[in-house]
């Protein structure tokens, strides 16, 4: 894994015009980055990435079917007890997820070591599976990138596919906050996908759901929903008025309520309870667990719901290295050995490994100045060196 | 959109290699529906939404309102999700009793997959076509059906019911029900409630960075 000066296409931003990517630069920042680009041996990928990520997510299904029948690992997640049973019914349902992003701290030197799972609503989709494809393949046709160079990248396919697997006849709508940019373009690009996979959808803002008397959901204009897709967090959704009508809800949800336990930091501890030792997990307690003593005085400490970083701390050798700002923390906090992520050229690297259905599909990579990769971070593409 | 590799990476022997997707196409984020995603203008408290129907691409054309290309690819979308927007009956009857007769086919007619589900029942032809009268609407392309008319209905006189569309919304028209401009109605919805999803969102936002743009994604 090495950090290359590719230079970018002169034209990148009349493209990314052109292919509806209209969040490359977020309130004057840049957020997409072509200047360099990040290059992996095949082997990294394959024995260091894919196949890591698709143990873990394994491991954490294996997770969710013991949190569902055991209450003091829902209440150890601080997941309100009126979201138990819509949680337990998802599962036990067997609803399908759609995907998710694992973060890891990975530089080529050692196994990649989970730091948390965006499980829930992860964003940074669009930019992988369309634009850093693109990117690619206009670096191969203008020789920016050498002959034979791939990308670990099937999310658009396989994002195709799986709606294709899981999607029923009813309507398929989509919701978000449609203010923000980077989530009204993530749904948008998610019922481009369904589009092609034959599902008939729709798009509504959040205010534009309706209940109706039979206590399913619905559309201003009164169609029912047989399923949402939600870029909202299932702990805000439940603590919303609509959130007590979830569980006996004839719709369905993607992310069902069941990845609201994965999404949780407090996943870290009780996946290192399961398997202490895993090579691609870092030693986690719940921070007022006694046994939180064995990671010393360097760890990460994490709130159990918190979103792009906000609220993390950094503390090596007792002192303070990063000391995370933020609105969450109510629910308590975790602890997590130290992981820093690897520095290139002096900037932090992290990996994004995606997950759609159950499958690693892809990667995508974050660049940032300081330890905590925020909302700041800039997107910089990848490639598989030629063997 | 619709890209495919380059001579690059259609080498021989290397695509059944690839470790990326072998095309990357969109039908709505690229194009005419890159301006969805440009926001602004939509009322969430609107109840009802501009629209356009035609009868296919060659209509949209004529009346030009959107160029040549975007009536083509609109169209193509809503043709293809035709099958599985429809509404399905039981009986050849019960179609033509909401949808007039001569208006019905049968699902082995319409063929929409190889899936029992695709060839059952009775569902109505596709009249035509919807999309927002404005990109930045964000509504998706959809096939519309001709709806019987009904007496007292203002376009019965002219033997036409109007459109309504997969999910049920009535679209009202001008001219007979013929007229390309249409409202479609999206209220009268009794017992329904709306905005009962967000408020935890909004406050969190508010809270902690002054503003509702942010992203709740992460």
């Amino acid at each position: 894994m090495r950090r290359v000066a590719t230079g970018a296409r002169p034209d990148w931003r009349d493209t990314a015009r052109a292919r509806g990517f209209v969040f490359h630069t977020l309130d004057g920042a840049p957020y997409w980055d072509e200047s360099h680009a990040y290059a992996f041996g095949l082997d990294e990928i394959e024995a260091e990435i894919e196949g890591p990520s698709g143990e873990l997510h394994a491991l954490c299904l294996a997770f969710v079917g013991r949190a569902v029948a055991d209450e003091r690992i829902l209440a150890r997640l601080r997941v309100p007890e009126t979201a138990w049973d819509a949680i337990r019914a998802s599962w036990r349902r067997g609803d399908p997820s759609l995907y998710g992003r694992l973060d890891l701290a990975y530089g080529g030197t050692g196994p990649a070591k989970l730091l948390e799972y965006n499980a829930d609503t992860p964003t940074a989709l669009y930019e992988t599976g369309v634009f850093q494809w693109l990117w690619l393949e206009e670096a191969l046709r203008d020789r920016r990138l050498p002959a034979g160079a791939d990308q670990y990248n099937a999310v658009h396919e396989r994002l195709i596919a799986r709606f294709r697997a899981v999607a029923g006849p009813g309507l398929l709508a989509f919701t978000a906050d449609a203010r923000a940019p980077e989530d009204r373009g993530t749904v948008a690009y998610l019922e481009d996908c369904a589009v092609q996979a034959g599902c008939r959808t729709a798009f509504a803002d959040l205010p534009d759901l309706g209940l109706q008397p039979g206590g399913g959901l619905c559309t201003r204009a009164g169609a029912p929903i047989e399923t949402l897709f939600k870029l909202y967090p299932w702990e805000w959704a439940f603590a919303d008025p609509f959130g007590a009508a979830v569980g006996g809800a004839p719709t369905r949800f993607l992310e069902p309520p069941w990845k609201m336990l994965l999404s949780n930091k407090g996943l870290l501890p009780c996946l290192w309870a399961l398997e202490p030792g895993h090579p691609n997990l870092l030693p986690a307690y719940f921070e007022d667990d006694p046994e939180v003593a064995a990671l010393g005085r360097s760890y990460a400490r994490k709130p159990l719901f918190s979103r792009e970083g906000a609220n993390v701390s950094l503390v090596r050798d007792g002192t303070p290295l990063v000391d995370g700002a933020g609105p969450y923390g109510a629910e308590g906090f975790v602890r997590q050995a130290l992981a820093e992520l690897p520095a290139f050229d002096g900037r932090r690297a992290l990996v994004g490994s995606w997950i759609v259905g159950d499958e690693p599909a892809g990667l995508c990579l974050r660049e940032s100045d300081g330890l905590v990769t925020g909302d700041d971070a800039l997107f910089v593409p990848h490639f598989i060196e030629p063997t | 959109m619709d890209a495919t590799p380059g001579a690059e990476g259609q080498r021989e022997g290397q695509r059944t290699r690839s470790k990326r997707s072998q095309t990357v196409s969109l039908v709505l984020v690229a194009g005419a529906g890159a301006a969805a995603l440009g926001l602004g203008g939509i009322d969430p408290s609107q109840r009802e939404e501009d629209v356009l129907v035609y009868a296919d691409a060659a209509a949209c054309t004529a009346e030009g309102i959107r160029p040549e290309d975007e009536c083509r690819g609109e169209y193509a979308v809503a043709r293809q999700a035709y099958p599985t927007a429809a509404p399905r009956y039981a009986s050849l009857i019960d179609c033509e009793g909401h949808h007039g007769p001569g208006h019905c086919l049968s699902g082995s007619e319409v063929g929409g997959g190889p899936s029992v589900e695709a060839r059952a029942g009775y569902l109505p032809r596709m009249a035509g076509y919807l999309i927002g009268r404005r990109a930045s609407q964000g509504i998706t392309p959809q096939p519309v059906f001709d709806h019987a008319p009904r007496a007292g209905h203002a376009a019965a006189a002219a033997g036409h019911g109007g459109y309504c569309t997969g999910g049920g919304a009535r679209i009202l028209t001008g001219s007979g029900g013929r007229a390309s401009a249409g409202r479609m109605r999206t209220a009268a919805l009794h017992g329904t409630t709306f905005g009962g999803f967000g408020q935890t969102g909004r406050a969190f936002s508010a809270s902690s960075h002054g503003s509702t743009r942010s992203s709740w994604g992460g």
